[in-house]
């Protein structure tokens, strides 16, 4: 991969949460093509776990496409997560939308035009429910970007879960111990895949559900859906044709898509998927209501 | 394709092992002895195969000795797919 020139490099940077320590932010400002205006504002919500890790790639080259683009994008790292304060063990769903929403403030006071909310796998939950809260604070309304969104954290705690069986084929960590979900169900810390996953974050997760804002909005946003498959003829998935049915129930523009690629957010070294940044692209570019 | 030639291309997609699946057979050891094949990739092997047949697996259905060998995963698939059409 070439090197991008020296003024497209995102602005690294600690957000600071008053009295909860500071948060790790990459900022990359909006590079419109020479003659264009910026296009608009982006805020990513990056995934659960180790996803984060396995997902930094494709996050970073879609963001730089963005930005290249003409979009400020912002990434931030919640808390207990990559470069910000505090241990997993620390993290609560509450939180991580509080740091959703702090990251909005943030990016709302540097960059004008339509605001999209891009979520990945659970940061689609995230993305979701950011876009309530934003509603219900009468904000303008927000669009939503989701890649390969999760569409119940129940399902999402009970994949994570699943690791630790996992780990056990493998022979690490003795089997007599309790079932990780009886654990989170007397309300302590369970350690899976190397993360401290605490009950109060385990039950946030757990009532994540990707509905629609129940704030009434005289103008529902855009919602774009992009799913990956390796089948020769991507399709999207029954689960997303039936999730995306509510979001167009309740007014909002939905456009679904599955693309060709990998995986990328389930192992290191999972690969690109190119037509994953085209269509992202593509579907932004189509015209947004500010 | 039969069945042990798809488990081997969702196996080799899952763990990105850029086609040296194309060695393996039956009794080609997993667990243990494919470096590649830690916890999460264990993981998207799981999702990768029941995505690719349309299939479940429970709690139950899924140990160790499932990832053994190559052949004993396309057992436990050929399994769980012969429970779904009765």
């Amino acid at each position: 991969m070439s090197q991008p020139p020296h003024a497209l490099l995102p602005q690294a940077f600690f957000l600071k949460r008053s009295g909860a320590g500071q948060r790790f932010c990459l900022y990359h400002p909006p590079h419109p093509p020479q003659g264009s205006a910026p296009l608009g504002r982006v805020l990513y919500l990056h995934p659960f776990a180790e996803e984060l890790n396995c997902t930094r790639r494709m996050a970073a080259s879609q963001a730089r496409a963005l930005a290249q683009a003409g979009y400020a994008v912002l990434q931030i790292d919640l808390l207990g997560c990559g470069d910000s304060s505090g241990d997993f063990a620390d993290a609560t769903w509450d939180a991580w939308l509080d740091d959703a929403q702090a990251a909005h403030n943030w990016l709302a006071e540097r960059a004008g035009g339509p605001l999209w909310l891009w979520g990945l796998r659970a940061g689609a939950l995230l993305a979701a429910q950011l876009a309530g809260r934003l509603l219900e604070a009468g904000t303008r309304p927000s669009h939503l970007l989701l890649w390969q969104p999760a569409t119940s954290g129940q399902q999402m705690l009970q994949q994570f879960l699943r690791l630790h069986a996992a780990s056990q084929w493998l022979g690490n960590g003795s089997s007599d111990a309790m079932p990780p979900a009886q654990t989170l169900a007397q309300g302590q810390t369970v350690h899976i895949a190397g993360y401290a996953l605490s009950a109060a974050l385990a039950q946030g997760l757990a009532q994540a559900r990707l509905t629609p804002p129940t704030a009434a909005s005289t103008q529902p946003g855009r919602l774009v859906w992009l799913e990956l498959s390796t089948a020769t003829a991507p399709a999207i998935s029954p689960a997303a044709d039936k999730a995306a049915a509510a979001w167009r129930a309740a007014g909002w523009q939905v456009q679904t898509q599955a693309v060709a690629g990998p995986a990328f957010w389930q192992t290191v070294d999972g690969g690109d998927a190119p037509a994953l940044v085209a269509a992202t692209l593509a579907a932004l570019a189509t015209a947004t209501p500010p | 394709m039969n069945l042990t030639e798809q488990v081997l291309r969702v196996l080799d997609e899952a763990l990105a092992l850029h086609g040296r699946t194309a060695a393996f057979d039956r009794d080609t050891a997993l667990l243990g002895a494919l470096p590649e094949l830690d916890s999460m990739a264990v993981l998207a092997l799981i999702t990768g195969l029941e995505n690719h047949f349309g299939i479940a697996f429970s709690d139950e259905d899924l140990s160790g000795s499932v990832f053994a060998t190559v052949g004993s995963l396309c057992d436990l698939v050929e399994q769980v797919l012969a429970q779904q059409d009765t």
